[in-house]
């Protein structure tokens, strides 16, 4: 008896010592990010900005959620959810007693305006939700989603950037039909932990702590978003301690960094992947053969191995590994110029002879590197290379007017289903920004991305993924370059920090504290 | 003519000009390629939101309609709105405007506040040791590509010796807004933390932007005021035993101001530009940075705007220049 | 202005060649222009021989070796793909000098006509072409170049392209004022009244004389319009990969600046180098060519 009180004494102790030690996430505390892009918006319907996406995502919450560090699902503002059994019918079964950062109440009606300013404003992230046809409000807290046709990865929709669910508040702020856009462009909405106190352009944005959040409160008061224009600038800036935390820094700079002291570089694996769009529609590369021999002479390892000192791996077909419904057996090229040459030759280019052009962006400065090796490689086997560079604007329009040879490219899924991969990259009604940037046309391919989607049974799906992955591969539709892995840099004092692949550039600021 | 009549004729000639300036601005962003719709619209747009959102946008009336519609918004001050920002360029310009004016008046003030001196002194020590070193800085001002120059100095005083501090305006918290130029607004509001760390920041960039500027002045004072030596009236006054230093002072600095004046306007629109080198490399955030993101990104509205309010703060500095030669030399006024 | 006034031809041409011997005695006395002209002979003899002295070609790629620090293998040192930056500032002095000849060479070939024209015409052609002027140099240059620059696509004939559209403005002025001066002179008007032909008279008399300060313009120019063009390289607008441009170099070695120095300093060294030979070749120019100066209180 007096043992186990004992017993029980000492744990208590314990737990009170360890809570004290713990608590030792203080008041007073300021998390500096280092951005290197500018946001241009802070509305989540019209951003497909990766850099305003993080200012913007934890003003916010969702119906749905990622799990803490994975890509699984969990209740957010919905509690529960489920799918009618022909899979056209979501029901969302809301939480109740939740407010706007503005004061009004967060329920049924709210998510129904939300979606309809959403599909309403038909801006780039209502693209997203394409496949819903309308919503309809059963009741003060549930409401229903009536979809198209079903569509497989739907529910994780719910959990993306553009799921972000905005107030009705907004329309006291609307001006000729805007939907209140020129407002929500500069302030937040939600109900999210954060809410967006200061935006100086050109400067920085300040996130403030909601202190009336109806879950668990953030740890930060202030996140401060700062912009740093210069790579470099940045680099030096983490060194002196001056910024907590940043990201999208060159690999070689990263490279140097690692070993300086009181500086923590994480990195891992993403699905994040670079790739080479190749226009099936222009002469030379409307030849499977041609683009099959491209395929075969790139020299891979010395653009893992060289440009991105390893950190990064070959893709292996259209669907990143980590996925589900990545197929690990799918065919990888390799260098092999002796097969690209004959390859040439029996499309009936022995030894080349013409030329490419290929675009690159300045703001993505890995890519000028690669092209200058694909360059070299291409020339090995008589294929002359023109790079072109021009400004990002520039250069999506023209993969959208289809008005280029080759093209660099990079994507990152937005849902965690390999559908981001195969419907967006393959389907030809996609042709263009869309995600179709080869301009492929294969209607064995279309029927297989197409049912897909709508396909509820799970072996199925995989059945059909790996069909869609095969063709891809050896139609050469596209040059399956590398997948990056992640990498940010952060100061010894910033803790809490979790990765999800989901939410790449999204560090989880809510679960962040800092101790010195 | 007198003062007042030489100025108004001044300012009407200005008229044409302006509209030329503007004329030129909206062709050229006509040329841009990539359809500005499109990019309005983004990625994922159906062809019907993209038409609809041209016709909001009057982009599919014929392009003289359009310029007239452009001048008529310009004179009530309506420069259009950002594709980017979505917020009024005008709103855009006013935020980074003042960023760029501190740099580019410091960079100015540190050319003639230095400048001129100097000159005086490698005129009055010619070809002697000082002359020549300052004529050898100035050769190698006028020549030197300011990124570069600006790289250097930033590898050397912040990277590796730490003595200034790094790229942006200010390291800690900015000062309460009053004018949104930092050192005046930490003097009115008495933030002296503030009014330390804007200063500090501000002497690489404005070094780096007025070298060029302060090498011309350097050379320009020189050479006027040795032109003013050789003058008679200066031999006789030196004949009549004036003293060296009056000498110098009162007859040859008020003659040699002239050209250095030119030199100063004109160099006006050499700061402008260079501003845009300097604020990228020194992460400024000003209306030169702005320039260069919106022509990245094709926002033309946001190009038509900065360019011409840049082009507009060159002629009105260029027309001070001619005003202030009228106040000082009333035989130029014709 | 100089002009030799009552002579005849032959006597006003072999008066002019001991002009040029005299000048080129002057220029060889001042330490200064020599060093110019070195400079200068130094860079074109680097675009010529280009292929015989740089070590490498300036595209290869040694990947393993990429941003190796200055060696006695690559003096220079090397970039982020691995490629010889000595051989590619050497490369570089071809596209430097192609800019600057291009654009000065255009931009006289251009104003001077449009000059002539609107000085020895006069009347509304001469309005219409100095307004023009005006509204063109209303703008600071790197502005409105950036502005075409941009609209027209990045590449390096676009920004000569750009350039030359900014710059011609200065010698249409420069010719303009030249030829308002030459007009009035006795024996111009005596032939024009006589009824000579209007080409005659200005190939041979005003067209000659324009020469000296369209001269000096030019060579004073010649640094500014490659700084010009490297900036607009630097900011993004111009040389595009692989071109071994100096300002695109010195803009892709900015992020590596503070681990491998040497990608982004020599460019610019090679930049100023150059530009001081122009300025100092220019001064040259200046001091000798420029009659007023020549003839003034010095």
């Amino acid at each position: 008896m007096l043992k186990r009180l004992l017993v029980i004494f000492l744990l208590t102790a314990l737990v009170g010592i360890f809570s004290l030690t713990t608590s030792a996430s203080p008041e007073g505390q300021t998390l500096i990010f280092g951005a290197t892009g500018e946001l241009r918006t802070l509305d989540p319907h019209v951003s497909v900005d990766n850099n305003a996406w993080r200012a913007i995502y934890y003003c916010y919450d969702r119906l749905v959620e990622y799990e803490l560090g994975t890509t699984e699902l969990a209740p957010g503002l919905a509690e529960s959810w489920k799918v009618s059994p022909g899979g056209l019918t979501y029901t969302f079964y809301l939480r109740k007693g939740i407010k706007f950062i503005d004061g009004t109440p967060f329920n049924a009606e709210a998510v129904k305006f939300n979606f309809d300013r959403l599909l309403g404003m038909a801006l780039a992230p209502s693209g997203t939700f394409g496949f819903i046809d309308r919503v309809d409000v059963v009741a003060e807290y549930t409401v229903n989603f009536i979809l198209k046709e079903p569509f497989a990865p739907g529910v994780s929709a719910f959990a993306t950037d553009q799921g972000n669910i905005v107030g009705p508040g907004v329309m006291d702020h609307e001006v000729n039909g805007d939907w209140g856009q020129d407002w929500l462009t500069e302030h937040s909405a939600g109900t999210g932990p954060f809410y967006v106190e200061e935006w100086t352009h050109g400067v920085r944005v300040v996130l403030a702590r909601n202190d009336d959040y109806w879950g668990e409160p953030a740890k930060l008061e202030k996140v401060v978003i700062k912009y740093v224009p210069e790579a470099a600038d940045l680099r030096m800036l983490l060194e002196t301690g001056e910024v907590d935390i940043g990201e999208k820094l060159t690999v070689d700079q990263i490279e140097a960094m690692k070993g300086t002291p009181g500086v923590t570089v994480f990195e891992a694996p993403s699905f994040c992947c670079h790739y080479v769009y190749m226009n099936c529609q222009k002469p030379y590369l409307n030849d499977v053969r041609v683009r099959q021999a491209i395929s075969y002479a790139v020299n891979y390892d010395g653009i893992i191995n060289d440009l991105w000192r390893g950190t990064a791996t070959q893709m292996r077909g259209p669907v990143p590994m980590g996925l589900v419904g990545h197929d690990d057996t799918v065919f990888q090229y390799q260098q092999d110029l002796d097969k690209a040459k004959g390859l040439l030759a029996e499309a009936g280019y022995p030894g080349g002879g013409f030329t490419l052009r290929i675009m690159v962006a300045p703001v993505i400065p890995e890519w000028r590197p690669m092209a200058l090796v694909i360059q070299e490689s291409l020339a090995q086997i008589g294929i002359k290379v023109e790079i072109e560079s021009y400004a990002w604007a520039t250069l999506r329009d023209k993969l959208d007017k289809g008005d280029f040879d080759m093209s660099h490219g990079y994507w990152t899924p937005d849902y965690a289903d390999a559908d981001m991969f195969t419907w967006f990259w393959f389907n030809s009604e996609n042709w263009g920004l869309a995600g179709n940037r080869s301009w492929y046309k294969n209607a064995v391919m279309d029927e297989l991305v197409t049912r897909s989607r709508t396909e509820v049974d799970p072996d199925r799906r995989l059945g059909l993924f790996r069909g869609i992955q095969w063709i891809g591969t050896s139609d050469a539709v596209y040059l399956y370059l590398l997948q990056t892995n992640y990498q940010i840099v952060m100061r010894d004092w910033v803790r809490g920090y979790v990765y999800n692949p989901m939410l790449l550039n999204m560090p989880n600021f809510p679960d962040m504290y800092i101790e010195k | 003519m007198n003062l007042l009549t030489y100025i108004v004729k001044r300012v009407f000639l200005i008229v044409p000009i302006v509209l030329g300036v503007l004329a030129i601005t909206f062709l050229i962003s006509h040329i841009v390629p990539g359809d500005a719709a499109q990019l309005m619209a983004g990625p994922r747009a159906t062809p019907e939101i993209i038409e609809r959102i041209r016709h909001e946008h009057g982009l599919d009336r014929p392009l003289y309609v359009q310029f007239g519609v452009y001048i008529a918004h310009v004179f009530r001050g309506d420069l259009g709105k950002s594709i980017l920002t979505r917020r009024p360029v005008a709103a855009d310009i006013a935020d980074y405007f003042p960023a760029t004016f501190e740099l580019t008046t410091t960079a100015l003030l540190l050319a003639v506040i230095v400048g001129i001196p100097l000159g005086i002194v490698s005129a009055v020590q010619k070809d002697r040791i000082l002359d020549q070193l300052s004529r050898l800085t100035s050769v190698i001002g006028v020549s030197m590509p300011i990124f570069w120059l600006g790289l250097l100095l930033m590898l050397f005083f912040y990277m590796r010796l730490g003595l200034l501090p790094g790229p942006g305006r200010i390291t800690g918290a900015s000062p309460s807004h009053i004018t949104g130029l930092f050192v005046l607004d930490s003097v009115l509001t008495g933030d002296w933390r503030a009014l330390g760390d804007s200063l500090l920041h501000l002497v690489m960039p404005a070094f780096v932007l007025g070298y060029a500027v302060l090498a011309r002045v350097v050379r320009m004072t020189r050479s006027s005021m040795l032109d003013v030596f050789g003058q008679d009236y200066i031999q006789t006054a030196r004949a009549k035993g004036l003293i060296e230093r009056a000498v110098i002072y009162k007859h040859a600095l008020r003659n040699a101001l002239i050209p250095t004046l030119t030199v100063v306007g004109l160099s006006y629109g050499e700061l402008l530009g260079g501003a845009v080198a300097t604020e990228l490399i020194f992460a400024w955030p000003g209306m030169a940075h702005y320039v260069v993101g919106s022509m990245s990104s094709l926002d033309f509205p946001a190009v038509m705007g900065v360019t011409m309010v840049i082009a507009l703060i060159y002629i009105l500095v260029n027309l001070l220049v001619d005003i202030s030669y009228a106040f000082i030399d009333p035989r130029i006024r014709y | 202005m100089h002009l030799s006034t009552l002579e005849s031809d032959t006597k006003r041409r072999s008066s002019r060649d001991s002009e040029w011997r005299s000048a080129f005695r002057s220029l060889r006395r001042s330490p200064l222009a020599v060093l110019g002209l070195v400079i200068i002979g130094v860079l074109v003899v680097l675009a010529i021989f280009a292929p015989l002295l740089a070590p490498y070609s300036p595209t290869t790629m040694h990947l393993s070796e990429r941003l190796s620090p200055p060696s006695s293998k690559y003096l220079f040192g090397t970039d982020d793909v691995g490629r010889d930056i000595l051989s590619r500032v050497i490369y570089g002095s071809r596209i430097s000098l192609r800019i600057c000849t291009l654009v000065v060479g255009l931009t006289i070939g251009i104003g001077t006509i449009l000059g002539i024209i609107s000085g020895y015409w006069g009347g509304w052609i001469d309005e219409l072409i100095m307004r023009i002027s005006d509204v063109f140099l209303a703008f600071p240059a790197l502005i409105l170049a950036m502005a075409i620059a941009a609209a027209l696509g990045p590449s390096l004939e676009n920004v000569i392209l750009a350039m030359v559209v900014i710059w011609w403005p200065r010698y249409a002025r420069v010719t303009r004022g030249q030829v308002l001066v030459l007009r009035e002179i006795d024996y111009i008007v005596a032939a024009r009244a006589v009824g000579v032909h209007n080409r005659r008279i200005i190939m041979r008399h005003i067209l000659p004389n324009c020469i000296s300060p369209v001269l000096i313009q030019a060579t004073l120019d010649m640094g500014e319009v490659l700084l010009t063009a490297a900036t607009l390289s630097f900011i993004g607008f111009g040389a595009q990969p692989p071109t071994p441009e100096w300002g695109a170099m010195i803009s892709l070695g900015r992020n590596y600046l503070r681990d491998n120095w040497w990608y982004a300093t020599f460019p610019g060294l090679a930049i100023l180098l150059t530009v001081i030979g122009f300025n100092l070749l220019g001064d040259a120019a200046r001091d000798i060519l420029d009659p007023r100066l020549r003839h003034g209180a010095r």
